[in-house]
């Protein structure tokens, strides 16, 4: 189900007339895709956040491994909202990356942060040790993100939607765009859940393995 | 003030976002001097940046199966080896 609706919004995202934006051009069909990567991976990550803050309540290997599972595939979205905005930006922007675009460079920071939460889960050999200080680790993580994403962003000059002085998406978005852009949103947030699924069934799988052994 | 003026000058040239309020785009005002690649992607009023878009997240969810494939081929197998 999550593929046949993915399939229409990539075909009506493509077929759809837009109205003609400047320098954007043709190019603004680019939010059915990368602005929806960026709110599956907030959804990631917040399933993340609870999974982990459900860990330190009560400990389980399962809800542990859902943490785990749900902030991989947050990172994944994650990059490609990083390779998906540097692309554009050089074509509308003028460059592949500035330093004068705090949300950009905030989001490769999130990025960093995540990528920590798995350089430190390997750096434990003990199950249960591993899985509470991730947790708590996670729950860090997490609370930074509507920080660097949204609050900082907001504040500062920056080219994207919504910053100091710039009009927010609310504001400038054409209806026809809406159309497409909320059922992707709701389609890239059903692969990621599917995703999930999987490498979850795949996690549970090797655990069972590991302890017959 | 002279402090400041070789601050000014030390932007790079292709950065157009120091003056994130500047309402001058050199992105696409110079995309004829840009090379061939880049004017042929910048062609068509900018569709081929959505196909590049599309293209980068069909890769990098691809690169992704293709390590999950191998991580279950490597669980099979082990599974294999307990049974035996």
């Amino acid at each position: 189900m999550v593929a046949v609706w993915l399939t229409l919004v990539i075909i009506f995202g493509f077929l759809i007339k837009i109205p003609d934006i400047p320098i954007l051009k043709q190019s603004a069909r680019n939010l059915f895709l990368h602005v929806p990567m960026w709110f599956t991976m907030s959804v990631a990550f917040v399933m993340g956040f609870i999974y982990s803050i459900r860990y330190l309540g009560t400990p389980s290997r399962e809800i542990d491994r859902k943490a785990e599972t749900a902030t991989m595939v947050g990172i994944v979205f994650g990059i490609c909202g990083l390779l998906t905005g540097s692309l554009w930006a050089r074509f509308t922007w003028g460059t592949w990356w500035t330093f004068a675009e705090p949300k950009m460079n905030l989001a490769a920071l999130a990025m960093l942060i995540y990528v920590a939460y798995f350089v430190l889960r390997s750096a434990f050999d003990d199950p249960e040790k591993k899985a509470k200080i991730s947790a708590v680790y996670n729950v860090f993580a997490a609370t930074t993100i509507p920080f660097l994403l949204y609050i900082i962003p907001r504040q500062m000059a920056s080219l994207h939607p919504g910053a100091q002085g710039n009009p927010a998406f609310s504001e400038i978005t054409a209806v026809q765009l809406r159309l497409i852009f909320y059922p992707a949103v709701i389609g890239f947030i059903g692969l990621a859940l599917w995703i999930y699924d999987i490498v979850y069934r795949y996690k549970t799988l090797q655990d069972r393995l590991e302890k017959n052994i | 003030m002279t402090n400041f003026l070789m601050q000014e000058d030390t932007v790079a040239a292709v950065d157009t976002l120091t003056k994130s309020f500047s309402q001058k785009w050199d992105a696409m005002d110079k995309i004829d001097s840009a090379s061939p690649i880049l004017q042929m992607a910048a062609s068509h009023d900018l569709i081929f940046i959505v196909l590049g878009v599309s293209l980068i997240i069909w890769f990098v969810l691809l690169i992704f199966l293709i390590r999950l494939d191998r991580k279950v081929d490597k669980l099979e197998q082990e599974l294999d080896n307990e049974l035996k």
